[in-house]
């Protein structure tokens, strides 16, 4: 109860959200942190009167795909309906009824079921969806970059894959310990920028001055074809992963070994039920499917985890988990990726070191944020991706930029005292190729800028400027 | 418990009460009253405690249903205490019990009286009695909410503890725009009473007063005899405006954005607009003696119904010279109440609604005993959890009517008046019979009988359950460990 600082934002959006499960109460937290209306709808009253209870939010009881319902929730009002109910089915339904009744509506919908995986485009343009999307699948993305590059505990990808921020721990004794931010540029060959250090429990844009340290999280953004070779340069070794255990048989699983596969990776997967693991098996031919208890430290260690790469335990419990990664921690040598689905002690989890952790309700809840600031503000500038990063105190925002932007054809050197200083320009990605700011060069329309920042709710790309 | 939020809020209510106390000090200034002045100088006294109090926001953002409650309670009585000051100090009203019980009567919209004389009042006190039905008609909290951004979903404890009826809902996603909608509807209506009134030749001054008791389903008149010497048509106006503050304003944001057929179709206001029907006929037909002509019959009943039922207690006849059928039928009327979610008092007529339907539903399940049937209202299931909330009402309606009776009995007055009494406060009308009878007054009652009636009204208006949690003793043992652990943690 705390009284807002008289911060000015473009009104709201007329929001309702179907189903209020895991990612419907993160996506109903974040949205309504930004300053949107919400209306929830969901079949049980307990979770509608716990969701009123705790946000500033209308709650509707009822079946999202219902017309009545939907038009109880203020359907002819409504600029965007998300549909992330249990069933892939209902969602579609839901955005389908929503469209066919509701005047200028979007509509998003979560499908994960892997059946429909390869159809995903076409049920989107047939259904007229502004989004559709699949936590597991891309939570076994993100998993799968990391195993690329293990040194690193999160990469966020940006610029349709072209750029990446990159964030790792620097270890004892590297080489970056004690060099000035101003001077890697010449100490190394390669482009890269680093836009936000952690320190301490404090997170901070560093300027050219800044001293790094032993210990340090560093995030740097860096065109990703130089990733492997900055990670080279910098001592860290980045042999990409050749083998992989993964714990649980669910969708997450099942993406992330099919990922993994066509990367011509070994793929071990240890699963209870029998009958899953003869359907993983028929789906998934090029991988071992082990049917045994993932937490019996006997099977683990007959099935090699001495000698595996990579370990990434995938059930469907958090707490298990989290300690099959605390026991894996005690093989040197092992990349470790945990998935988090529904616990929130943030900083009970940072204080495990667990390393890698991926956690998919906000991965989505990230993609759907960074589509309605695009549209709210589709006048300058559009979002294209959004991330928040080092426990949502850093925001890291790329930047359509259309031609009649007040930021374009101006030389960065002078857009550099005009910003604001909590802002950091990381890169221009103009056609696929990454620009790192200096002196002379200029935003032009069409470029997509990233910005980094430790303010929150960036969304639009003039905010970067100082107000005059 | 949170206790720098609540001083916080309670510093926001203290300054929303002197902004509005500039109405009396403005009313002094154009009659050249010198009471005014005494306005100006507690306006100040609650603009300069509120700021100290807002001074430095709260850093602890946790807010949960027991601190809404608490800042409930505390916010009304607060603003009694401070309310009262204005009558203390001109000596218009010089017993402090007094005082307190006419200004809590005013903001729990009850418009019981102790003055035997109201055209003695300047009009800056008249004004401010007046005014304090029409603040406390939608309620002091829902005002801080439209006007104040707060975030947090916690601030719809604060709406659910002040607004009356079994269930609160919102009209729109946002705490904040409901409470302006809110306001926005009940500012509309008010106006246009206000100028209907006008129309009946009514001065400024008094269409104001009988607006705002209108509005808030008060009371309070500026005459000694109520609304009785107007004009029929100043009467009618009345009326209809009284009946239509006690719907469910909920209907009216259904017009409001063109749902005509949703508006319509609300279950509470038909039933409501049913039994003001009923009750207009019945005491139509039995009291057709005490009438001149047919218009007088029916304008009188209809009046003293809506009066009762909307719970605000003008009178424009005295109805305690009615037969026996019409006085009972007027008692029925004030437990009754108005709709939940209107600015008018009692139990709520959608409460008695769904405690009917279940009684209905118990009885059939001696017919067929393993038969399911679920209770509905407003064409919705009612969940349990709101069936029980209901029955638990109305056991602690009649536990703290029960008590109250027994404490104001001490007085030696009869049965009728102490139960009237009670009934006219605790369910916020103003009125009740015999003793207390339209045209008498609740100055006979001891400062004892009082306090207990204070508390009624306060608990009638927040019903019930914020004043009981405040004399909660676990809540106060655990805040004080709480505040002594707090206090042991950070010295070592």
């Amino acid at each position: 109860m705390l009284i807002n600082p008289a911060k000015k934002k473009p009104s709201g959006l007329n929001i309702i959200i179907v189903g209020c499960g895991k990612v419907g109460h993160t996506l109903t937290e974040r949205l309504v942190r930004e300053g949107h209306d919400i209306t929830v709808v969901d079949t049980s009253e307990r979770v509608i009167r716990d969701t009123t209870e705790i946000f500033d939010v209308m709650g509707i009881r009822g079946n999202g795909a219902s017309l009545s319902v939907l038009e109880e929730a203020g359907l002819q009002k409504a600029d965007l309906i998300i549909a992330v109910t249990g069933s892939d089915e209902l969602n579609l339904l839901c955005c389908t009824v929503a469209k066919k009744a509701g005047g200028n509506l979007a509509a998003i919908a979560r499908v994960r079921n892997p059946d429909y995986s390869k159809e995903l485009t076409y049920l989107r343009q047939q259904l007229g969806l502004s989004m559709i999307i699949n936590p597991e699948l891309e939570a076994a993305r993100e998993i799968a970059r990391l195993l690329s590059s293990p040194q690193a505990l999160t990469i966020s990808a940006f610029a349709r894959g072209h750029a990446e921020l990159v964030r790792f721990r620097i270890p004892a004794g590297n080489r970056l310990c004690g060099l000035r931010i101003a001077d890697l540029n010449t100490v190394f060959r390669f482009d890269f920028l680093v836009c936000a250090v952690g320190r301490e429990g404090n997170v901070r844009i560093p300027d050219g001055s800044f001293l790094l340290a032993e210990g340090d999280e560093i995030m740097i953004v860096a065109s990703t074809r130089d990733v492997h070779r900055i990670f080279e340069s910098i001592d860290m070794r980045s042999q990409a992963v050749r083998s992989c255990m993964i714990i649980g048989g669910g969708k997450s699983s099942y993406y992330l070994a099919k990922l993994l596969l066509e990367q011509r990776m070994e793929v071990k997967i240890i699963e209870s039920n029998r009958e899953r693991c003869e359907e993983l098996s028929t789906l998934l031919p090029e991988a071992v499917v082990i049917c045994g208890d993932g937490g019996d430290e006997e099977l683990l260690k007959e099935e090699g985890i001495g000698t595996a790469e990579a370990f990434v335990p995938l059930t469907g419990l958090d707490e298990e988990n989290i300690l099959l990664t605390l026991y894996a921690k005690r093989v040197p040598g092992l990349k470790t990726i945990t998935k988090i689905n529904r616990i929130t002690f943030n900083d009970v989890i940072e204080g495990l070191e667990l390393g890698s952790v991926v956690y998919p309700k906000h991965i989505t809840a990230e993609s759907i944020i960074a589509y309605v600031r695009a549209r709210q503000n589709s006048i300058g500038s559009n979002v294209e991706t959004l991330y928040h990063l080092f426990d949502n105190r850093v925001e890291a925002v790329e930047f359509h930029v259309q031609k009649d932007a007040p930021v374009v054809g101006v030389p960065l050197a002078e857009l550099g005292r005009r910003k604001r200083d909590d802002m950091l320009i990381a890169c221009i990605n103009r056609g696929g190729k990454i620009i790192f700011p200096r002196g002379q060069d200029a935003i032009a329309a069409d470029d997509s800028v990233i910005i980094v920042t430790t303010q929150t709710g960036l969304s639009d790309i003039s905010d970067i400027l100082k107000p005059r | 418990m949170n206790m720098k939020s609540i001083s916080y809020i309670l510093g926001w209510i203290l300054r929303i009460e002197g902004v509005f106390m500039a109405l009396p000090a403005a009313t002094a200034w154009v009659y050249g009253e010198r009471e005014g002045w005494t306005y100006v100088a507690v306006l100040a006294l609650c603009l300069v405690l509120g700021q100290l109090l807002t001074h430095k926001k709260p850093h602890n953002p946790s807010f949960y249903a027991k601190e809404g409650f608490v800042t409930t309670a505390l916010g009304w009585i607060v603003m009694s205490l401070f309310g009262c000051l204005p009558f203390l100090i001109t000596g218009e009203i010089p017993s402090f019990v007094d005082a307190l019980f006419e200004t809590v009567s005013g903001f729990t919209t009850t418009g019981a009286s102790i003055l035997s004389d109201v055209e003695a009042l300047s009009h800056c006190s008249l004004i401010w009695r007046s005014f304090t039905h029409w603040i406390g008609g939608m309620g002091v909290l829902v005002f801080l909410l439209a006007v104040l951004p707060m975030v947090g979903g916690s601030n719809m404890h604060l709406m659910k503890a002040e607004s009356p009826g079994p269930s609160v809902g919102k009209l729109v996603p946002k705490v904040r725009f409901t409470a302006q909608i809110l306001y926005q509807l009940y500012i509309v209506l008010t106006v246009l009473e206000f100028i209907l009134l006008l129309l009946g030749r009514m001065s400024v001054f008094e269409a104001l007063c009988t607006a705002f008791g209108t509005a808030g389903t008060g009371g309070f008149g500026v005459r000694n005899d109520s609304i009785a010497s107007y004009s029929p048509y100043i009467q009618w106006v009345v009326t209809i405006f009284m009946i239509l503050f006690g719907v469910n304003f909920n209907v009216y944001f259904f017009i409001y954005i063109r749902k005509l057929r949703d508006a319509a179709r609300c279950e509470e206001m038909r039933w409501y607009l049913g039994i003001i029907a009923a009750a207009t006929v019945l005491i139509c037909a039995n009291a057709y003696d005490t009438a001149l002509t047919l218009e007088h019959n029916v304008r009188n009943s209809a009046f003293q119904v809506a009066s009762i039922i909307t719970t605000t207690g003008f009178a424009t006849v005295n109805f305690d010279l009615w037969p026996e059928l019409s006085r009972t039928i007027l008692v029925m009327l004030m437990f009754c109440g108005a709709c939940a979610g209107s600015t008018g008092g009692g139990l709520k007529v959608s409460r008695f609604v769904i405690a009917a339907k279940s009684l209905g539903n118990y009885i059939s399940t001696f017919l067929h005993p393993r038969a399911v049937r679920k209770v509905k209202f407003e064409d919705k299931d009612v969940e349990p959890e709101t069936l029980r909330a209901i029955l638990v009402y109305f056991i602690a309606v009649v536990f703290i009517f029960a008590v109250s009776v027994l404490l104001v009995s001490l007085d030696n007055f009869d049965q009728i008046t102490n139960f009237t009494a009670v009934a006219a406060t605790f369910n916020n009308i103003g009125p009740g019979l015999n003793a207390v009878g339209p045209t008498c007054n609740f100055a006979g009652f001891s400062a004892f009988a009082k306090c207990v009636m204070i508390f009624d009204m306060l608990a009638g208006r927040l019903e019930i359950f914020p004043l009981l949690m405040l004399l909660y003793p676990p809540l106060w043992r655990e805040s004080i460990s709480e505040a002594r652990r707090r206090k042991a943690r950070a010295a070592r």
